[in-house]
């Protein structure tokens, strides 16, 4: 194949790696520091300091971005950078993407360091940031993905390693999911509206909120293992086959699992069970990557007695295959019946991200740093000191949010009477039974902090004076084969075999029953033309794999289609449907234009980090906050309300519950009302006015969504303010408490009055309303 | 079984990426035990639940549920004694039922009646007016099905039966029987100046 071959040698771009892990140590002690804050309010109210900026619903998302985009974003990107170039033995393409890249991405992330805590949100978890941030996301993400793949077409190694293959996964994944589930129309320049709403909304959310956590949190950091823990051990990978199979079977299987973030609410049944089960079935890819990792080390295991790196990396591989037996269990539905809401998720989250991206960051740095400025780690007493406070960090902090999570599920559900009575029936029986272990999370979280300040000075001590040096390489330029085209990559046997055999298999699942038959027989028939086609044919797919290593475009094009698979899947039909259609009886009343600016307040404050608005259909649930929440009631919410956690009680059907002055005086200082609350006092809601101005460009967008508002003047929409406003003044003042119509919280109490209000709707009168589809 | 060999005897891929090579070890059957096992549940559970089966309506099934329980709470509490105000007054003077319900009201009641029920958001228990009736049973009925309108929750579920007596014998216990019992139409919470009464007729002398 090579006629012609040129010996020359690579100087590599190492710049970017340096600027990437300087960046991603600052953010990650920032977002820590953050979480310790806010970790520490959960046991200190205090802390909140009755300042806006400063309380919990604000920062808590300030924590979640900087910690998955800005610690482990940069992470990923130096790790990317480095190993890349390195893998198929070519520069960076550009220089200026790359700086690009790198710039926009601070920029992005400082953007969100300032208008997370001033309020500025989508209100949806881990998607939070303002539309124009989005659109920086998504373009900073295109210029990662050219300065990527135009680095893999230069390339001088003709075959991609797996690393790569789960960087090609990362890139086109993300782009996929952030997109979908960022589409908002704009209100101002500050504001949006979902395209989505209610169910859909909560489907999309939590099919790109998990899949965040694949392809962001895990794919690119398997990557990074898959180069930088062979490097650390000087051993050779375990199993390149097991690094096929789990390579594929995870990127194919986990767009699925998104649905286990909704079991036993009003999501539909089918989406719930297709969750659960996919979740199970992502054990076992999940563990392969574990596996690879830790039986690379045969023959090496000695060695992490004296290296840092290859502790920080086995501790951290541990941790993974921990949170993926975690996660999997979690999705069960009578186990997530039980964790579902409480600390034990936050404790599966804190395993994942402390111990998996933590410390394969940590250990990442620490091999990088001598590497990067040509000089001898500074310190390994006190990268192995970084390892141990940290390990224990991560194991106070895991385990007290284990007992809070198992304690608080078991507490909450309770009954007594034969199941007709709450055994705890006030909700802060539960915090105040595990308040104490929120001063253990807050000081294993301060650990874990400590630990990487450790790891800041040490690299620091490392890099300052040190000439930074880039890596070099030299390498034969070889003419390149023939390569394989689409055509060539799709129309082979091994694709069109496991096509027609995923077709089938979604077709018998699916379809209905006589169509669903001919599918399985379809499928059987297809299979065992598959084992006659091998026999016959003798042949090896193993050839036609590594042929298609060897082919960046068709290997990214399919992954991209078994990634997308499960997209389609679930979400176009989902939203699809006519809502309207899809309610379960009954359909929620539409917004007065003083609810809607109570609800911008509730989704701006952050409400939704500790308030659930889904009552599940468990006894628990109805008995404590009445009846199971149905789809129809959530259709008008953009975005959806729906929650992941219960620090504090259930809101679905909270209108009406209590009379204005408890919420006024509850807001004011939850504790004159609930003795031993942890909630943060609000002042400013009774200072600072509501806005009523951008109320008439809001409802115009919601209109647009397909929310039946009538169409109104900003006159009409101030009369109706004024008049729902002063009704509650006046209903407050009989209460002795004191505010004019125009305050936020007299609109916040509209919102809050109206949680939960719905009409029933008889079968035949649903098509009458207006179509509400949000298409 | 054969003997476990050195690893640096298995067989290496022949392509080195930067230095790293790979092995290709055969994949762990347990390993393997646990994917095949993971797929074949989800055909099943797929199966009986979907493809053939139906699944059950998870909101059907919490309201069946529920019937039952409801049933068999009352079946359990058939047994455990009648109440009535005479029974209510007698609990009243029961020294454990009057700790219990204090802790109780302490925890649910008092954010809105005031630990010492002089009245906050919610009204006054312990003067002679009532709203909803001030006869033990009828304490008991507001308890148990709230006053939704007024912002008092329904209990009953909540607390359930016997918490509920308690509760009432912990407010009763501020009263006694044939204590005068004046009707009212609502209650005016402290520091709120009273409605000022209309205007037209002058207000009637003190007696």
């Amino acid at each position: 194949m090579t006629t012609t071959a040129t010996k020359t040698t690579i100087e590599y771009d190492d710049t970017p790696v340096r600027q990437f892990m300087i960046a991603s140590i600052a953010w990650g002690i920032v977002g820590m520091l953050v979480g310790v804050l806010i970790a520490t309010q959960l046991a200190f109210f205090q802390l909140n300091f009755n300042t806006p900026w400063l309380t919990f619903g604000r920062l808590r998302p300030l924590h979640t971005n900087a910690v998955i985009f800005a610690f482990v974003g940069n992470m990923m990107f130096a790790g990317v950078y480095y190993s890349t170039q390195r893998l198929v033995k070519a520069r960076t393409t550009s220089k200026f993407l790359s700086q690009l890249h790198f710039w926009g991405w601070q920029a992005i992330i400082l953007a969100a360091a300032i208008t997370l805590p001033l309020g500025l949100t989508r209100g949806k978890e881990y998607a939070e940031l303002i539309w124009p941030i989005n659109i920086a996301v998504a373009l900073i993400w295109v210029v990662f993905g050219i300065n990527f793949f135009w680095t893999l077409a230069r390339r001088n190694e003709r075959s991609l390693y797996v690393a790569i293959w789960f960087y090609i996964a990362t890139i086109i994944t993300v782009a996929m999911l952030y997109i979908v589930n960022h589409l908002s129309i704009p209100t101002s320049l500050t504001h949006s509206y979902p395209i989505f709403g209610g169910v859909q909304d909560a489907l999309v959310q939590w099919w790109y909120g998990h899949n965040a956590v694949a392809f962001f949190l895990t794919t690119p950091i398997l990557g990074i293992m898959y180069y930088f823990l062979p490097k650390a051990a000087g051993r050779p990978v375990y199993s390149y086959r097991l690094s096929v199979v789990h390579f594929w079977s995870l990127v194919f299987l986990y767009i699925w699992a998104g649905p286990h973030h909704l079991l036993n609410t009003s999501l539909p049944r089918w989406l719930q069970s297709l969750g659960m089960i996919f979740s199970l079935m992502l054990w076992a890819p999940s563990w392969g990557g574990m596996l690879n990792g830790l039986l690379t080390l045969r023959g090496a295991w000695d060695k992490l007695r004296t290296d840092p790196v290859l502790k920080f990396f086995v501790a951290g591989v541990t941790f993974y295959g921990m949170a993926t037996f975690e996660g999997p269990l979690l999705s069960i539905r009578p186990v997530n019946a039980l964790a579902h809401y409480s600390d034990w998720i936050i404790a599966h989250v804190h395993a994942g991200a402390l111990g998996w991206n933590g410390f394969m960051a940590a250990g990442m740095f620490y091999w990088l740093a001598p590497r990067l400025w040509n000089r001898p780690l500074h310190s390994v007493a006190a990268a192995n000191m970084h390892f141990w406070l940290g390990l224990v960090g991560i194991l106070l902090y895991v385990s007290s949010m284990w007992v809070s999570g198992i304690t608080q599920g078991l507490m909450l559900s309770a009954t007594h009477e034969n199941g007709t009575v709450l055994a705890n029936p006030n909700f802060l029986d539960a915090v105040t039974s595990t308040m104490f272990l929120m001063h253990i999370r807050a000081l294993g979280g301060l650990m874990f902090l400590a630990g990487f300040i450790i790891l800041a000075w040490n690299i620091w001590k490392t890099a300052s004076g040190a000439q930074a040096v880039n890596g070099t390489v030299e390498v034969f330029v070889e003419e390149k084969p023939r390569a394989m085209g689409l055509i060539g990559g799709f129309a082979n046997a091994p694709v069109i075999f496991i096509t027609l055999l995923i077709v089938f298999a979604m077709g018998w699942g699916a379809l209905p029953r006589v169509a669903s038959g001919l599918c399985l027989w379809a499928f059987l028939g297809t299979f065992m033309g598959m084992i006659a086609h091998k026999e016959y044919t003798k042949a090896t797919w193993g050839q036609w794999y590594e042929r298609l290593l060897e082919n960046a475009l068709p290997f990214t094009v399919l992954t991209a289609v078994s990634v997308f698979v499960g997209g389609i899947v679930q979400i176009i039909p989902t939203v699809i449907i006519d809502t309207a259609e899809n309610i379960e009886g009954v359909r929620q009343i539409p917004y007065t234009p003083l609810e809607l600016a109570g609800r911008d307040i509730y989704v701006r404050e952050g409400c939704y980090n500790c308030h659930s608005q889904q009552i599940r259909t468990l006894v628990g649930d109805v008995l404590r906050y009445g009846d199971y929440s149905k789809m129809g009631e959530s259709i008008y919410d953009h975005p959806y309300q729906w929650g992941s956690k219960r620090t504090g009680p259930d809101l679905a059907r909270e209108g009406s519950k209590y009379p204005n002055s408890w919420h006024f005086f509850h807001m004011r200082d939850p504790r004159q009302i609930s003795p031993g609350s942890t909630m943060p006092n609000y002042p400013w809601l009774f200072t600072d006015r509501t806005d009523i101005a951008s109320l008439r460009r809001k409802i115009e967008v919601q209109r647009k969504l397909g929310v039946p508002f009538k169409e109104t003047t900003q006159a009409e929409i101030a009369e109706s303010c004024r008049v729902q406003g002063e009704a509650i003044v006046a209903d407050l003042k009989t209460a002795g408490a004191e505010t004019t119509p125009d305050r936020q919280i007299v609109a916040l109490i509209a919102y809050m009055q109206k949680l939960g209000k719905s009409e029933v709707v008889a079968p035949e009168q649903k098509s009458a309303h207006p179509k509400t589809a949000a298409k | 079984m054969s003997k476990p060999r050195p690893p640096d005897e298995d067989p290496l891929r022949p392509h080195s990426y930067d230095g790293i090579q790979e092995y290709d070890k055969r994949l762990p059957n347990w390993w393997l035990f646990t994917l095949y096992g993971a797929i074949v549940y989800a055909v099943i559970y797929w199966a009986y639940y979907h493809a053939y089966g139906t699944a059950t309506d998870d909101g059907a099934a919490l309201k069946s549920a529920m019937v039952e329980n409801t049933a068999a709470a009352a079946r359990a509490a058939g047994s455990s004694g009648v109440l009535n105000d005479e029974t209510l007054w007698k609990l009243s003077h029961d020294q454990t039922k009057l700790a219990a319900g204090k802790v109780t009201f302490d925890t649910m009641c008092a954010s809105c009646h005031k630990p010492d029920m002089t009245g906050l958001i919610g009204p006054n228990l312990v003067d002679n007016q009532w709203i909803h009736g001030g006869l033990p049973m009828e304490v008991m009925k507001t308890v148990t099905e709230g006053v939704l309108a007024k912002g008092m929750v329904a209990w009953g579920p909540i607390l359930g039966r016997e918490k509920i007596a308690e509760v009432t014998a912990y407010i009763m216990a501020h009263h006694h029987p044939g204590e005068e019992i004046v009707k009212v139409d609502a209650w005016i919470p402290p520091g709120v100046p009273a409605p000022l009464p209309p205007p037209a007729p002058a207000p009637a002398p003190e007696p």
